[in-house]
């Protein structure tokens, strides 16, 4: 069938919210993201379908992710008359087990997350409550008010968990294609660009440019216009882009058909990293979707309006994720991003305009046109509007994809959200923008996050990802590791990034293993000023920012390490050992049935002893000591 | 044609020309090592032309930017002749440093840059990584040393300029990146043997003909 | 000249022949991707997949099909960290890098994969069982430390566990 019309669309929505909302029979939705599978979904999935095959009486389905990575499988069961239920840690061996606890009411609380309201739509005004009817279960938290939740906003994730991503229909149940048909039918294509300036919304891939200026810059220019979807999201902690693409790939298409319409381009790229083939996989399946229905295509939704998507897929490369070089590689060469003195949306992909915003920037779009401007305006600071997804991740209690409004306190973020550091131990720092970022102290735990506050304390936004840091954690290190990342995935082009970060990194890996020199801080400094001033390329420019924050925030401890000869997080090998605390020490033998190289010894029930010849300091006996008995010297 | 004020002293230039050519043309060197004359698109990658622009707020390469009149420029002020040397400072950094068995000797532009820069040729503070490879011999007649190269990609562009496409390309990437001419010894197309502008163009002495040195 | 003794050269890498299938790799620049060099690194991963790593003889190929030098095939073939020019192992062993399995001791089962099988980043066993590769951030932050055998991933890795877990992988 083709879409012609919203009437058309309407009349899917109808039917297909229906099986979402009432199904007749008891459904199983089984988050199926590749976090999700990676814990255990897929093995679950396989098992639910063994047990129940189609028409069994209990509907087993997939959806993407709901955020919430760190207690999944996540399964939520929902059925005629009864409440919708979010139940956690679903692998294998619960699952059979988990449907029947729902089928004869019984709701083991240990295993469940929380209730679902119905999934919220954007017109939602429109549908009746489905659970109007239902009495709650008592003494079960809905999802939004467990602390993960509570804090969060869904604009760019609002489909993600809820709807099965292979299919169209139930996205149309959630409004899909709505906003799209809305801008088709009823807007011009400035209307379109001015909705999306109004809205104040950033690019959410790192840089944070105003998404309808460059829009409207781009719908200027003369030529072939493109529209481009940057989806290699090369952050290392940062998987949001991800996350909706395996969730929700329809959001993305609409955005990019909504950007088409106001830029005015038939041809659009999904430029998708090599590591997400699940990715690539949901997306083929939506496009095909999309074809089918005539959202794609020629002639769409009967107007004069055509528009393909192509996807091309990336092959390890960081430095794509700048615009000129995904260009370049789009092109089927080398990802050497070129001088931007002229700019891609006047001379970007095969010299025509090019317009590049990446997954999470198109997927708020619909919801932008949808619920208007000022709704989305209406959230975040002053410059930076709505909500933003970040991934929490590292050493935190509750990893997972959070989205928020604009403004909201890193310690919200740290705390309350992720529930902070686990194992007691003490809270370091936080690192946002990946390597072009920087790693945020304490101090600054009150910080409204958003583009400009980040930025004030030496860090940027970036694409989200949020990496907690704890005692542990030795910020010397980091350095080095970031340096060593960007040394790898510089493209070679420009000397200051490619011998100034190697020369950097040099020094840092002298620091690292004793034999840092009095002066090495300042020659850092030194460098990664003028690298940040002379480097052709974004990746160049911030790459000594993770350096820099380091030694502005954490000075003493490159200190420890070029003084002393110390490090005192007790991650640089040559620079400090394990001693066994004899007061600490009950003498409950786990380090010593854990150490691999047999070099911890002791009675049972009486303090043990490190020989620090055998030591090969892997840890292991660190972290397993439940009394802190292990010390770093 | 565009009047422009550079170090104090005026001058008059092309229309359409960059600054960079703009300069060098009224003899006003500015260092550089990847900019070739009627270049379409410069590259910018050598970060050495660096200039100071009234109305700018930071040094900008000269390559980039085109003369319009009335300009105002600096060549040689304190912050562009550190970004200078640094840029230097590193590319030495990675260079082989042995001009009396080099055949650029007393013609090497970094020779000439690091005089101009007042910067010895063996900088302090920084320590030397040599790659491994010291000669690429897979072309048919050319030895490429990867020590000696400053990856301007000169070498590239006037192959394709002149030949359509081009023999040498960038391989590898970050620190490792090299010229390459992988795979192209034997392919019967190839007119090397009567074109030297690769060898001729390359501003340090990283391409020789076979026959010129003993190379073991 | 005096160093000449010392000086190490690079001559064509040997690599070991491979039997091509023409037809099929003519199928699939031609009818997957339309001998169009726009898709050259869609191309590339297709002959990896193929042969698990790009031979020369097929890259000599798609340089005449594509109208491409072989010299820039190279140049994209050794820009981009997923292909290789040598034959890989029959298990890939990818290595989370990503900054969250970094902070929660990623280095550390890297040391132990590294020592356990006598390899580092990028090499092969010697009886062709394993390639070790290290990648940055597969997205699975919070199972890190996180490695990759072939399409199964492991999660909550400890050093000690893993010899235990690359047992089963022939």
């Amino acid at each position: 069938m083709k879409i012609q019309s919203v009437k058309d669309l309407e009349q899917i929505r109808q039917d297909y919210s229906q099986r979402l909302y009432y199904p007749e029979a008891v459904k199983v939705n089984i988050g199926m993201a590749s976090c999700g599978i990676a814990a255990g979904a897929k093995a679950s999935f396989d098992k639910a379908i063994q047990e129940f095959p189609n028409g069994n009486g209990i509907d087993i389905s997939q959806t993407g992710c709901i955020g919430f990575c760190e207690v999944e499988p996540l399964v939520e069961i929902l059925g005629p008359g009864k409440p919708r239920v979010m139940y956690k840690n679903i692998t294998e061996d619960k699952i059979l087990e988990t449907i029947q606890d729902y089928n004869e009411n019984k709701f083991n609380k240990k295993w469940i997350l929380g209730q679902m309201r119905d999934p919220r739509s954007l017109l939602e005004d429109d549908i009746e409550n489905p659970l109007a009817g239902v009495t709650p279960l008592e003494e079960i938290p809905f999802l939004e008010e467990i602390p993960f939740y509570h804090k969060q906003v869904k604009i760019a994730l609002r489909n993600c968990g809820y709807i099965d991503p292979d299919s169209i229909e139930e996205f149309i149940a959630k409004d899909g294609y709505f906003a799209f048909l809305k801008a088709l039918h009823d807007m011009e294509p400035k209307e379109i660009i001015q909705q999306v300036k109004a809205s104040g919304l950033r690019g959410r891939g790192g840089g944070g440019f105003p998404a309808g200026i460059k829009w409207e810059t781009c719908a200027r220019h003369n030529g072939d216009r493109y529209i481009i979807c940057n989806a290699d999201e090369g952050d290392p902690g940062a998987y949001m882009d991800r996350s909706i693409l395996e969730g929700d790939p329809h959001s993305v298409l609409e955005g990019m058909l909504i950007a088409a319409l106001g830029i005015g381009s038939n041809q659009g790229f999904i430029y998708v990293r090599n590591e997400y083939p699940l990715a690539v996989k949901r997306l083929v399946s939506a496009i095909k979707a999309a074809v089918k229905y005539g959202l794609l295509g020629d002639n769409i939704a009967g107007s004069d309006f055509n528009f393909n998507i192509k996807i091309s897929t990336g092959a390890g490369a960081f430095v794509c994720g700048e615009s000129t070089a995904l260009m370049a590689s789009l092109e089927g060469q080398v990802g050497r991003p070129r001088a931007k003195y002229v700019h891609t949306v006047e001379k970007g992909f095969r010299q025509n305009p090019s317009n590049l915003n990446n997954v999470e920037t198109y997927a708020n779009v619909p919801a932008i046109l949808l619920k208007g401007a000022d709704n989305f305006a209406k959230m975040g600071t002053t410059h930076s509007k709505g909500t933003k997804v970040f991934s929490l991740v590292g050493k935190i209690k509750n990893t997972g994809l959070v989205e928020v409004p604009m403004g909201i306190s890193l310690k919200d973020i740290v705390f309350d959200i992720g529930g902070g550091v686990p194992r007691k131990k003490k809270f370091k720092a936080v690192q946002t923008g990946g390597p072009s970022g920087g790693c945020i102290p304490e101090q600054f735990l009150n910080l409204g996050v958003d583009f400009d506050e980040l930025t004030k304390v030496g860090s940027i936004m970036g694409s989200g990802g949020m990496i907690v840091m704890d005692q542990d954690t030795c910020m010397v290190d980091i350095a080095r590791y970031f340096l060593d990342f960007l040394k790898e995935e510089s493209c070679g082009q420009c000397n200051p990034c490619r011998e100034g970060i190697t020369a950097m990194l040099d020094i840092l890996t002298d620091i690292c293993t004793g034999n840092g020199k009095e002066g090495d801080i300042e020659l850092l400094e030194e460098l990664g000023m003028m690298i940040q001033k002379f480097s052709l390329c974004g990746l160049g420019t911030s790459a000594p920012n993770p350096v820099l924050t380091t030694i502005l925030y954490f000075r003493d401890e490159y200190e420890a390490h070029i003084k002393d000869k110390k490090c005192p997080s007790g991650v640089c090998k040559p620079l400090f050992h394990y001693e066994i605390d004899e007061e600490a020490c009950n003498g409950c033998t786990l380090c010593a049935k854990r150490c691999p190289e047999e070099a911890i010894t002791g009675e049972k029930k009486a303090p043990h002893e490190m020989e620090q010849e055998k030591c090969i300091k892997c840890g292991i006996c660190y972290d397993a000591c439940k009394f802190d008995a292990v010390l770093i010297k | 044609m565009p009047k422009l004020r550079v170090d104090g002293k005026e001058i008059e230039t092309k229309q359409g020309t960059t600054l960079l050519q703009g300069c060098l043309d009224n003899d006003i060197y500015i260092p550089n090592l990847c900019f070739l004359e009627s270049m379409e698109d410069p590259s910018a990658s050598c970060r050495m032309c660096f200039v100071e622009i009234e109305g700018e707020k930071q040094p900008i390469t000269s390559c980039t930017v085109n003369v319009k009149d009335d300009m105002v420029v600096k060549t040689d002020t304190p912050a562009v002749r550190q970004l200078q040397r640094t840029a230097l400072r590193l590319l030495l950094s990675v260079h082989h440093v042995d001009c009396k068995h080099c055949p650029a000797n007393k013609k090497c532009e970094l020779q000439r840059i690091a005089k101009f820069l007042k910067v010895g040729l063996k900088p302090k503070g920084l320590e030397r990584y040599l790659q491994e490879t010291e000669i690429d011999r897979n072309h048919p007649f050319i030895n490429h040393y990867p020590n000696r190269c400053v990856l301007c990609g000169k070498c590239v562009h006037i192959c394709r300029r002149q030949h359509g496409q081009s023999v040498w390309t960038f391989a590898q990437r970050g620190f490792d990146t090299v010229i390459s001419a992988y795979g192209e010894a034997g392919a019967s197309s190839l007119t090397c043997g009567k074109c030297d502008a690769c060898v001729k163009i390359c501003p340090v002495g990283a391409l020789t003909f076979k026959d010129v040195q003993e190379d073991g | 000249m005096s160093q000449a003794a010392q000086i190490k050269s690079v001559q064509f890498e040997s690599v070991p022949s491979i039997e091509i299938d023409y037809m099929e790799l003519d199928n699939i620049i031609a009818n997957e991707f339309n001998n169009d060099k726009e898709n050259l690194i869609m191309i590339l991963q297709a002959i990896q997949r193929r042969y698990n790593f790009l031979p020369r003889p097929a890259l000599a190929y798609l340089s005449t099909k594509l109208d491409v030098p072989y010299s820039q095939i190279y140049g994209v073939a050794t820009f981009y960290s997923t292909f290789s020019l040598e034959p890989r192992g029959r298990n890939i062993i990818s290595i989370c890098l990503g900054t969250a399995c970094h902070v929660r001791g990623g280095e550390r089962v890297r040391e132990k994969i590294e020592g356990a099988l006598n390899l580092c980043d990028g090499e092969t066993t010697e009886d062709q069982r394993f390639t070790l590769e290290t990648v940055r951030c597969i997205g699975c932050c919070s199972l890190g430390p996180v490695i990759k055998i072939n399409e199964d991933t492991h999660g909550h890795i400890s050093s000690d566990q893993v010899e235990k877990i690359l047992d089963p992988y022939e």
